[in-house]
This record gives C-alpha cells, sequence and structure tokens, in this order.
C-alpha cells in the first residue's frame, strides 16, 4: 500500500478549498467532493455538485435516476471520458482528476470496459476484430490478441459468432459482443449504460443475467439505468436526483 | 509514452513461453512504436477506400491529374531539351560558325550593333580556307525563304540554301536517299541544280518514290533548277519541319538571290580537341582582315559560335517559361490536395461516431490522427503512382505526335510518388488532427 501513498500527493494548486477526507485505499473507485459545471452561454449549470462515494473491488452496482439527474454526467466521469470541474477522483489508486487527455485513453484501455446502450460496435469489423480493438491500442501482439478475443467471445457464449459482422447479429449477440470487448483486457470496473435499452425483455433478462454471472466471476459492475428493475439486479443502488447522491443503500 | 513506459500493466507476459531478452526486447519496441494500431490504422484506411469506391476514385482522380500534369510537362521538357541539344549540334561538337551576327540576339542595341558590321563574305571565307591549317572541312552557306514550284503544286517558304564547297553537305550531316550530290566542278559552274528535302517531294510529287524525283524539274524563285538528289528525312523540331528545303550550289545562289547577303562560314575539325586551336586561328585571321589588332576591345566585327553557345542561349531563353510550366503543372497538384483534403474532412465528419468508440476504448489521439494521416496518403500514394503512368503515357503521346525521344526517369518516378505522398500529408494533417482532438462524448453522441 505503500505506493498508493506515494501516488497521492496532489499539487497544492490542486487542493480543494475545503478539506475532503482522503480517498479510500481500499476502494476501487473513491469519489471526493465531484462537481461538474458546464458553460452553456453566459450561465454555468451545475450538472453534479459535490458527489462523493466508494466503490470496493467486485461490488455490482447500479446507478439510478431520472434523465437530467447527471447521472450520464457521472457515469461519463467514472468512465474518464471526462475529467470533473472539481474533487477528487481516484480509480483503482490512480488520481484520475489530474489526467491528459492521452493519460485518460490509457486508464480507459486499461481500467475502464464500456458497455452502451446502442452497443456502439464498429459495423464493419466483425465481432472478433470488435473484441480485438482495445488491445489493438494496448499494443497487444496479433497472436494473443486473437486467443484473448477468442477466450472473451467464448465467455459470452459467441464462439460461434466471430466472424459475422454487427448486422449480422441480433441485438442480444451485439451486446454480447459489446460485453466481450468491454472484458477483454480484464479492466477494473465494467461500466454498463442502460445496456437493455435497446433489447426486448426477454433479451435484456438474458443480458442481467449475464451481468449476474461475470459478477459471481469477480468483475466490479457499475450499471447506469433509469429502470428499477434493471436496478434491482444490482447489490446497492445510487440514486441520483439533482446533481446530488438522493440516496445510497444497499439491497442485497 | 510516459505512461507506457513507467506502468507496466499493460505487458502481459505470454504464457507458455520461454523467452530470451532479445524476444522480449524486440517485443517491447514493437509494443512502443504501437505497430498493431498502425496496421489497424491502415487496415482501416483500405476498407474506408473500399467502402467508398466512388468517392476514392474521385479523389484518386484529383492527385492523378495533378502528378500526371507534373509527370507529363517534366518528361516533355526533358525530352525537348534533348531534340534541341541533339539538334544543334547535329553538326557536331566539331563544327563553329563564323557568321555577321550571332543566331540569336537578345537585345535592339545588339540589332543595331551586329548590323554595322561588313558582311561576311566570300573572300573571307576563301581566307579563312586558305590560311586556317586546324580546319578539316570549311564551307559557307546562305539561306533564304523562296517558293518552290512544279506545275500547279507549290510550296511557300522553303529555305533556299545555297552551299559550297560540296563538303557542306558532310558539315550538315545531311544524307542522300535517292540521286546523288553534285561534285565542286559541278557546283562551281552556276548551273541551276538542287538537291532537296522529303518535304519538297510531298508536296510537289505527292506520295511517289524519292528515286523518281531525281531528273525531274522544279522551279525555285521562278526559275528552272534539275533535282539531282534527294535528303533523307531529319523530322521535326517544335512542329517545324527540317526537311522543307533546297540545297543549291552557292554560285547559283549568288547569280539568281545576289551576292549582297552575308555569309555563314563553316569550319569542322576531325576532333572535339582542335575546335579551340582551330577557333584561335580562325579568329586570328578575321580580326586582320577587320583591321583589329591585338588588344583592341572594341567590336570584333564578326561573331565566332559554336552549337554549344546556341543551346546555352536556348537555355537561357527557354528557362522562364520552363518554370512557368512546371508552376501550372504545380498549381494541378496543389489543387489535387484540397480534393484530398476536402474528402478527408468528409470522411472525418461521416465517422465522428467511429472515432468516438475508438477514443472510449482506448485510441489515444495519436493513433486517429495517424489513421486519418494513413488514409490520405495512401489515397495520395495510390493516385500519384497511378498518375505517375498516366503522365508517361500524356508524354509518350504527346512525344509521339511532334516527335521526339521520351526520357522516362527514374528520378520523376520518384519525384511523382513522393510529391503526391508529401500532399498526402499535408492535405490530411488538418482533417486527421481535426479527428484527433474530437472529444469523446461529443463524438459517440453523433450519428
Amino acid at each position: 500500500m505503500s505506493d498508493v501513498t506515494l501516488a497521492a500527493p496532489p499539487t497544492p494548486s490542486a487542493l480543494p478549498e475545503q478539506p475532503v477526507s482522503a480517498h479510500d485505499a481500499n476502494s476501487l473507485i473513491s469519489m471526493r467532493d465531484i462537481w461538474k459545471t458546464y458553460e452553456m452561454g453566459s450561465e454555468q449549470v451545475h450538472a453534479l455538485h459535490g458527489v462523493s462515494f466508494d466503490i470496493p473491488k467486485g461490488e455490482y452496482i447500479a446507478i439510478i435516476g431520472p434523465s437530467g439527474s447527471g447521472k450520464s454526467t457521472l457515469m461519463n466521469l467514472i468512465g474518464c471520458l471526462d475529467t470533473p470541474s472539481k474533487g477528487e477522483y481516484w480509480l483503482n489508486a490512480k488520481n484520475v482528476s489530474l489526467m491528459d487527455d492521452d493519460e485518460l485513453a490509457r486508464i480507459r484501455n486499461q481500467e475502464v470496459g464500456f458497455v452502451f446502450q446502442t452497443f456502439n460496435l464498429l459495423a464493419r469489423a466483425t465481432a472478433l476484430h470488435n473484441v480485438e480493438l482495445p488491445l489493438i491500442y494496448g499494443g497487444i501482439g496479433s497472436s494473443q490478441r486473437h486467443e484473448m478475443a477468442k477466450e472473451a467471445l467464448r465467455a459470452v457464449d459467441l464462439s460461434d459468432r466471430i466472424t459475422h459482422r454487427p448486422n449480422e447479429l441480433s441485438g442480444g449477440q451485439r451486446q454480447r459482443v459489446a460485453i466481450a470487448r468491454a472484458l477483454v483486457n480484464h479492466p477494473s470496473i465494467l461500466l454498463a449504460d442502460e445496456p437493455t435499452g435497446a433489447l426486448d425483455t426477454h433479451t435484456s433478462m438474458e443480458i442481467m443475467d449475464l451481468f449476474e454471472r461475470l459478477h459471481g466471476e469477480g468483475n466490479t459492475i457499475i450499471v447506469v439505468t433509469h429502470e428499477h428493475d434493471i436496478a434491482e439486479r444490482a447489490h446497492r443502488v445510487i440514486s441520483i436526483r439533482d446533481g446530488l447522491i438522493e440516496k445510497d443503500e444497499k439491497i442485497r | 509514452m510516459s505512461l507506457l513506459t513507467e506502468s507496466p500493466a499493460g505487458v502481459r507476459p505470454t504464457p507458455g513461453r520461454t523467452d530470451s531478452k532479445i524476444a522480449a526486447r524486440i517485443r517491447k519496441v514493437f509494443k512502443l512504436l504501437r505497430v498493431a494500431a498502425l496496421w489497424e490504422a491502415f487496415l482501416v484506411a483500405l476498407g474506408s477506400l473500399r467502402a467508398n469506391k466512388l468517392r476514392t476514385s474521385l479523389t484518386l482522380m484529383g492527385i492523378v491529374v495533378g502528378v500526371a500534369a507534373v509527370i507529363a510537362v517534366v518528361t516533355i521538357i526533358k525530352g525537348l531539351d534533348q531534340t534541341v541539344a541533339n539538334t544543334f549540334s547535329s553538326q557536331g561538337s566539331t563544327v563553329f560558325t563564323v557568321s555577321k551576327r550571332p543566331r540569336v540576339i537578345t537585345s535592339r542595341e545588339d540589332f543595331v550593333k551586329f548590323n554595322k558590321r561588313k558582311d561576311v563574305t566570300l573572300d573571307d571565307a576563301e581566307a579563312i580556307f586558305r590560311v586556317c591549317t586546324s580546319c578539316w572541312r570549311a564551307g559557307v552557306a546562305a539561306n533564304t525563304p523562296d517558293t518552290v514550284k512544279h506545275k500547279d503544286q507549290k510550296s511557300e517558304n522553303v529555305n533556299v540554301r545555297g552551299i559550297t564547297p560540296s563538303a557542306m553537305f558532310d558539315i550538315d550531316a545531311v544524307n542522300i536517299d535517292a540521286g546523288r550530290f553534285w561534285t565542286d566542278n559541278e557546283g562551281a559552274t552556276a548551273r541551276e541544280i538542287c538537291v532537296v528535302g522529303t518535304d519538297i517531294v510531298q508536296n510537289l510529287f505527292g506520295s511517289i518514290a524519292p528515286d523518281r524525283v531525281v531528273g525531274q524539274s522544279v522551279s525555285v524563285g521562278g526559275r528552272p533548277y534539275q533535282i539531282l538528289g534527294v535528303l533523307q528525312a531529319q523530322g521535326k523540331i517544335f512542329g517545324a519541319s527540317r526537311d522543307n528545303l533546297v540545297y543549291i550550289p552557292y554560285s547559283t545562289y549568288q547569280k539568281n538571290f545576289g551576292a549582297h547577303s552575308s555569309l555563314v562560314v563553316f569550319v569542322k575539325t576531325p576532333t572535339a580537341q582542335q575546335l579551340e586551336e582551330a577557333e584561335d586561328q580562325v579568329r586570328t585571321i578575321m580580326r586582320n582582315r577587320r583591321g583589329k589588332t591585338f588588344g583592341d576591345d572594341s567590336d570584333e566585327g564578326f561573331t565566332l559560335e559554336t552549337s554549344d553557345v546556341f543551346i546555352d542561349l536556348y537555355g537561357k531563353a527557354t528557362s522562364n517559361i520552363y518554370i512557368v510550366t512546371y508552376l501550372v503543372a504545380g498549381v494541378s497538384l496543389f489543387v489535387g490536395g484540397i480534393v484530398v483534403m476536402n474528402i478527408m474532412l468528409v470522411s472525418v465528419t461521416e465517422r465522428t461516431k467511429e472515432i468516438g468508440i475508438r477514443k472510449a476504448i482506448g485510441a489515444r489521439r495519436k493513433d486517429i490522427l495517424t489513421q486519418f494521416l494513413i488514409e490520405a496518403i495512401t489515397v495520395a500514394a495510390v493516385g500519384g503512382a497511378i498518375g505517375v503512368l498516366t503522365g508517361f503515357g500524356l508524354a509518350y503521346a504527346i512525344s509521339f505526335l511532334i516527335g521526339f525521344p521520351l526520357l522516362v526517369s527514374v528520378a520523376s518516378v520518384v519525384l511523382g510518388v513522393g510529391m503526391s505522398s508529401v500532399v498526402g500529408v499535408i492535405s490530411g494533417l488538418w482533417p486527421a488532427w481535426r479527428a484527433a482532438r474530437l472529444h469523446p462524448i461529443e463524438a459517440l453522441r453523433s450519428e
């Protein structure tokens, strides 16, 4: 743990104005007084005002809230697609809030596995190639890459579809390819944004079952949703409203 | 890069393989160069180009036209230069001339100055023939344009060239195709005899065999001449024929076209090494005849030239034209570059979502930049290669029509492909940079 404390000291200029509690070294994710402010013309809009929470490794957590609550903003921050205007975000003992674009890209590549509502697969690439993509940007050699991607596709029961392109797959299969892509690099967190939003009820349940299984295998899963029955599959639910945490409860 | 080297988190050891240190090091270098990402970028570029065939071919055309223009211009100009050099040194580097004025006059003052000089006369020529020991062959020639007729056919603006002695045929490097040259005895008698170029045969007799023209009569400047021989064709230069001429003996020329015009004295030496010595002798003879003493700095009163001088002058006279031509060709390449840039901007806009996906899963700015740059360079390089071929084809067609040699050089191939690649980089850089700077969230949101 000594290396964690070594990495911790922030530069004086980056110190927050009011004292906040140091991040929890045992947490995979540690958010401290996170603000996100957007400039809308001359006006300042606070999408998040002072959000703090911790997520330990191996947790299955849902972030729920109506549209405009700030949950998408929070998801973008957790996924390192964006940086907070104020506050500290520690992911796997790294202070993400101070990173530049390329460092964030590196973190996204190594630590975060994204699953999107609209799958976001490359249309012209095969399932295998789509899954390989994070490994390509991670600089993994081709033979090792093929092995890892095949293994990830096997984990989502798509071994027989590796040469198919997205338009040759059903919605549920596409989402499973996306999940394989998210898992292939063995990231710290699996971050799903409305993962069942584009799927029918039956397929949705299949995908949620898959999440449950992946959680059982030790993955940390964060699902962002506005649907309560999806959120209830998680073990902990954080409710967001008006840029603040309204409720944070263990339900299982 | 610092992150990459500092954190070994991304380096996963290959299971079940015993690695030597060298293999590990090679893998590390590969990793640093991100060969996988580069290859991915290349495949993506190819895929994208293949997926948009119409767009790709239009872009290619933009580059092809530019490169083809440059290659064609370079090739044609080279061929032209070569032709000019060949033509004006067809007498070889062993011939120089003595004349009243240079073949090329570049200013009005010079023209006035040269016109004040005394004519070069047969007496001058005879003095040179007599005294110059280094001169191997020598002759005089005078030219005038006139009309040549045969029955109702006529040929205008024919170069009527009066020469003596018959060694001038050798100095002019013309060869007989049918019939014969006249002998020096015949030439001295001022008879109306002539040797004609192939154009005269074509224009006055139509397409009949040259030997059937020998012995026929043609009218030159209104007087009948007997054709003794027909010359071999010499071809064209700048589209002007070198076969539209009639040789007549100088004695005849003097009688029928007057003795007042200035002559050109031709001197040939056995080898190029003796040229300078012969020039010195002739210069001394001529200075004496013009009453110039050693150290007299005023105008010599005559001009001594070799064909090299003319080629130099040609080079000076045409270099500006060439620069303009190169510029015009360069502009078309520039336009090709704009086409590539335009298409790349469209490509980036169209694939914003894809860029977002790639960024979300870990593509860095450099990766996206490389991807679009490679796409631009690939189009440009392929276009460049096609352009080089098209350019040579064009140059070949033109050289075939005009009639001069085609000079294909490796340098122009390298130039064409190199330039188009540079154009690809320059015109691809801005769109690629825009793509690389896209924010992942906004890029993902676009459809």
